[in-house]
């Protein structure tokens, strides 16, 4: 197997082009399709050769209820450096899991506490209009049943201040932005980029790609939905305006800064609609990327898969039984 | 971040963490502080709503949160022998409001959960903002769009010339 058992641990290297390429070429609802699943592989894959890495290199410890056969010589040899990279692989699967478990623990809280807080109001108010001056406007994804508790659906939360300093129009656009988020279950893709990026680190860049991506595919839906592209833009940008100027922590840039997301969600807006296609054609940017992007993730899948069978039928072959 | 409901804003911008912890557990305190008045059949007095919130706090303590919340018009009060009898102001929606205001002030990691319809916008982002939004207004009426929009009517709350 030699070097390539690690490379399921680097191949997410690639989710930064890939993520790049694919808000520049393809449709939101695709790119946050694509990139969450490429993030979902590649994190699982990789956590995969973690763990088999972690099983080769310290099964020879003493004390480990191992099997002392799974690190039988033959077993080590397919492994380079198998005792630093079993050992150094322990604290990383352990930190993998125990951020995994705290992004989980955090996101119920944030939802639980959200439901609470809405809780006083009457079911049916949709949205859940909040007298406060602040401007704000929030999608409260909603929780399936538990033994004990039925399930909640999802809701929205918009502060009077919000609505105050839109129009009728803008407020239209505003609620069906926001009733797309819902629909289309848009926190499932960014807890699921989360959970990838604690995996793996170099995952991270797909976490804001998504979050961008849900946020270009709700406009698009929003614009869908009002029927005006340009209502849906200035929405947008006035909500952005009234919120807080300022507030952003500004880096110190030496070249001219990268647009934020608002202004890109608007100048896309202000453009053409996104081309729908599931797959874009292959001789095109937009084209290369998506195949780089499969070939990765085939990639890095087949090598996690080869990994894992060769070093089952290593340790199958080296256990007595 | 700042701001505070039900109607004035005390002009508490931004500000350091130490100050947004201290107005984060002013919150909590308010929140507990109304949902005790609800529970009250009628007027309650401060020595009422302390004991009713189990005795953790200060008579003074309340007394402080009650006139806050006087301020905020979430509670109103009436003199009643030599202490005030207050009466929760705030429906549900207030609670509410103040609910989700503890909520949005204590996670500051809450994006993956609570879609937000805008993120913070930063000095560069507003003035491409603005130079979007003006040139799309430029460019004439949107097809369907209602009010015709001035300067004025654009920007109502906000009115800072230039960037």
């Amino acid at each position: 197997m030699g070097v390539f058992v690690f490379l399921p641990l680097v191949l997410p290297v690639t989710a930064l082009p890939i993520a790049r390429l694919a808000e520049q070429h393809l449709h939101p609802r695709v790119s946050t399709r694509l990139l969450t699943l490429l993030a979902a592989v590649l994190g699982l894959c990789s956590t995969l050769c973690l763990g088999l890495l972690m099983v080769v290199g310290t099964a020879q410890l003493p004390g480990n209820p191992l099997p002392d056969g799974w690190s039988d010589p033959e077993v080590r040899a397919a492994v380079p450096y198998a005792e630093i990279a079993g050992a150094a692989a322990i604290p990383l699967l352990a930190a993998a899991l125990t951020a995994c478990g705290a992004t989980l623990r955090r996101h119920r809280r944030i939802r639980a506490r959200a439901h609470r807080a809405l809780d006083v109001l009457p079911a049916g108010a949709d949205p859940a209009v909040l007298p406060d001056d602040e401007p704000y406007a929030y999608a409260v994804p909603g929780t399936p049943a538990r033994p004990g508790r039925p399930a909640r659906p999802g809701r929205i939360a918009v502060s009077r201040g919000m609505l105050h300093s839109l129009d009728e129009d803008e407020r239209r656009a505003l609620l069906a932005h926001e009733r797309a988020h819902l629909r289309c279950r848009h926190h499932r893709y960014l807890l699921a980029v989360r959970l990838a990026g604690c995996v793996n680190p170099l995952l991270l860049p797909l976490r804001s790609a998504v979050a961008f991506a849900t946020e270009r595919w709700a406009d698009e839906e929003a614009a869908r939905t009002v029927g005006d592209r340009r209502l849906t833009a200035r929405a947008v940008g006035r909500a952005a305006l009234i919120a807080r100027p300022g507030a952003a922590p500004e880096l110190a840039h030496f070249a001219a800064p990268e647009p934020g997301p608002v202004p890109r969600r608007v100048a896309a807006l202000l453009g053409p609609v996104p081309p729908a296609r599931h797959w874009p054609p292959a001789l095109t940017p937009a084209g290369l990327a998506a195949l780089v992007a499969a070939a990765g993730t085939a990639a890095s899948a087949l090598s996690a898969l080869n990994a894992a069978v060769a070093l089952f039928l290593v340790l199958k072959a080296a256990t007595p039984l | 971040m700042g701001g505070t409901p039900f109607g004035k804003s005390l002009g508490d911008l931004g500000g350091s963490g130490r100050e947004r912890a201290r107005r984060r557990g002013q919150g909590q305190l308010e929140a507990q502080v109304l949902a005790a008045l609800h529970h009250s059949s009628g007027p309650a007095t401060a020595a009422w709503v302390q004991q009713r919130l189990g005795g953790d706090l200060a008579y003074t303590t309340v007394m402080t949160i009650l006139s806050r919340l006087h301020a905020k018009q979430a509670v109103t009060r009436e003199r009643s022998g030599r202490a005030y009898v207050w009466t929760p102001a705030a429906d549900e929606a207030g609670l509410a409001a103040l609910r989700m205001r503890r909520v949005l002030d204590g996670e500051p990691d809450r994006d993956a959960v609570l879609a937000s319809f805008v993120s913070a916008l930063s000095a560069h982002d507003e003035q491409l903002l603005r130079t979007l939004l003006d040139r799309a207004a430029d460019d004439g009426p949107a097809p369907g769009a209602a009010a015709p929009d001035g300067p004025g009517h654009r920007d109502p709350s906000d009115h800072t010339p230039g960037g």
